[in-house]
């Protein structure tokens, strides 16, 4: 159902939510817009088409959770599952289509992720379409969009005085029962600048064949062309929304064991024991990196494992564009796979 | 446990029943652990299969992936062999009989029992990755085991004869009519009476047949590369060859992501797979 949510009766709305949810919506902290929770006299910072620069996956999988706590004598027990009621207000839609990717891998039937799972079920996901679409996203060239439903309990539509609120589940209906109907030439306004919206976005580059294009030069000197200004620093997958590798350690000092997000672009994520490592250089993990996004994925769940939210080009200290080197991929010679 | 499903990293709580040194160098330890709650066991067992893999918590040390190396006709204990390589093998090789120590799983596919029976098969290791072909000889034995298989052929190298696992239990193994037993060392012995030699040679030698055949290989990546074309060449087709890989793991259960084979996690998808699924992955090892 569409409704009517005029702007000057937002902050009155959320604090409503406040008294049964904890409530977080971007704000601004050094420099960056972060998901805070909302405290009294809070201000807003979602004015800026774009995404916050830590994505929201890390109120589902933060930074760094303890996973068991020690006990005396070599004994260990859980850790209380967050259940907290939270709403998340002004994720971006790319963000949301990630949370339903990550899904596929923290909700799988025979190994369910517990603190996964207690926090998806506790947190409504409100979302902001983006009606100005920032110029670094590609989400219409991998299959999402500045209006992309998926992952979303409401989504709303920026029409100058009002935002035209669209309900689409219950729990998302749940949060918007005092509002006014929208009239039809509202929806349709809407609908417009929806469109116009993801219209408005080139196409980074193409994505047909790209992935036969991947798996068939796994060997190319393509990898080491690519890789050779990066410093191997991570951030294009720490803050990748739709990244989720994460490493256990124990804390013996905190008596915990802790999992901590990790990164194929770390030469320590993948070497062994003995010594061996099957992804000695960054451009073997350059090659994980790429290949898990737009090759593996797809295998897996039969769509990219990115939603062009734009985070890696837009925060990569040396200026490495994964749209330009998925450009490239797509120019590679189409050879037998390799054996 | 209540009917709230236990967490995947949450650890077994186990304790050590046996633990012994398994080579004449020190390098190698096996423990025998059993479960601190019977209905841990009951689960453990309805659920284990050779070929699976268990991580072993030491707490404030961390977690290390070991192939089950017993059978569960064996009794309610589950057997391991770690070689002494990190900070948490160390610490395994530390504990003493009565020592608390977490264990998630049974983890992985482990082999493909089912879709072996009526077929000889040719199990051939290398080294401490054995282990799990030692689970897998031993779940054969067994009486109501052994009569759905054919031929079994157990070719085993290490490097020396000291480095060799489960040393009685081989030993007796050459006096069984029901298995053909190859042992082999990389360099002569005084008074070693088997082969001498590395282990894909060995398999030249043995040349086991491919007719109706399975054969398994676990052993490190250098004795793996050179043995599976060996196998090739002796007419074993790419189904029938079957393989157990390692890579530095952490969750065990598909989610940490550094496992990954293309696609295919190691814990969760293998780890056993065989050389027809391996051709078509790419090679990430």
């Amino acid at each position: 159902m569409n409704l009517i949510l005029k702007k000057d009766q937002l902050n009155h709305l959320l604090d409503a939510w406040r008294k049964d949810y904890e409530v977080y919506a971007p704000q601004s902290l050094q420099n960056y817009t972060h998901f805070l929770p909302l405290q009294d006299g809070f201000e807003l910072a979602f004015d800026k088409a774009h995404n916050t620069r830590i994505p929201p996956k890390a109120l589902f999988l933060p930074t760094s959770e303890a996973l068991l706590k020690f006990t005396k004598f070599g004994g260990y027990e859980k850790v209380p599952l967050e259940t907290a009621p939270r709403i998340i207000f002004g994720i971006r839609p790319c963000d949301a289509h990630a949370m339903t990717m990550l899904d596929t891998v923290f909700e799988q039937e025979r190994y369910t992720d517990p603190h996964w799972q207690a926090r998806r079920d506790a947190t409504v996901l409100v979302g902001l379409g983006c009606h100005v679409p920032c110029h670094i996203g590609f989400c219409t060239t991998v299959g999402s969009g500045p209006f992309n439903h998926a992952g979303l309990d409401a989504i709303l539509t920026d029409l100058g005085e009002i935002f035209l609120v669209e309900t689409l589940t219950e729990k998302g209906e749940r949060l918007f029962t005092q509002l006014e109907t929208a009239s039809e030439e509202q929806s349709i306004q809407a609908s417009k600048l929806q469109q116009d919206a993801a219209a408005s976005m080139p196409i980074a580059f193409e994505t047909e064949g790209l992935k036969e294009k991947l798996d068939q030069n796994f060997d190319s000197p393509y990898w080491e062309e690519v890789s050779r200004s990066c410093l191997g620093c991570g951030v294009c997958t720490f803050l990748c929304p739709t990244c989720f590798c994460f490493d256990i350690v124990d804390e013996a000092q905190r008596g915990e064991r802790v999992r901590n997000w990790d990164t194929c672009m770390f030469r320590t994520y993948s070497l062994e024991a003995s010594g061996h490592n099957p992804r000695p250089s960054r451009v073997e993990r350059t090659r994980q990196r790429l290949n898990h996004k737009y090759s593996y994925w797809v295998d897996q769940i039969n769509q990219i494992g990115c939603t062009g939210c734009g985070r890696c080009v837009r925060y990569c200290p040396v200026g490495l564009d994964i749209r330009a080197m998925l450009r490239k991929a797509h120019q590679l010679p189409s050879e037998v796979a390799h054996v | 446990m209540s009917n709230e499903a236990r967490s995947p990293y949450l650890p077994i709580p186990m304790h050590v029943l046996h633990a012994y040194y398994e080579s004449t160098d020190r390098s190698l330890k096996t423990l025998e652990l059993s479960f601190d709650d019977p209905q841990d066991a009951r689960e453990f067992f309805a659920a284990f299969n050779p070929g699976q893999f268990c991580l072993l918590s030491v707490i404030g040390k961390g977690e290390s992936a070991l192939g089950v190396a017993s059978a569960a006709w064996e009794g309610d204990f589950v057997r391991f062999t770690a070689q002494k390589l990190g900070s948490v093998t160390n610490a395994l090789h530390e504990l003493k009989p009565g020592d608390p120590i977490g264990m998630r799983g049974p983890l992985g596919n482990g082999f493909p029992l089912e879709d072996w029976k009526g077929k000889d098969l040719v199990i051939i290791g290398g080294g401490c990755a054995f282990s799990t072909l030692y689970a897998l000889t031993k779940h054969l034995h067994h009486p109501s085991n052994r009569g759905d298989y054919g031929k079994l052929t157990v070719i085993y190298g290490t490097r020396t004869s000291g480095l060799c696992m489960y040393k009685q239990d081989i030993a007796a193994w050459h006096q069984r009519d029901d298995m053909e037993v190859h042992q082999a060392i990389d360099v002569p012995e005084q008074d070693w009476l088997h082969h001498v030699g590395y282990v894909p040679d060995v398999v030249k030698e043995v040349s086991p047949s491919p007719v109706n055949s399975v054969a398994v290989v676990c052993g490190p990546p250098i004795m793996t590369k050179f043995t599976l074309p060996a196998l090739v060449e002796l007419g074993f087709t790419p189904e029938t060859i079957f393989t157990s890989l390692e890579k530095r793991m952490k969750c065990g259960v598909g989610k940490c992501g550094r496992c990954n084979l293309g696609p295919k996690y190691i814990c969760k998808d293998g780890p056993v797979f065989s050389l027809a699924e391996l051709n078509a992955l790419p090679a990430d090892l």
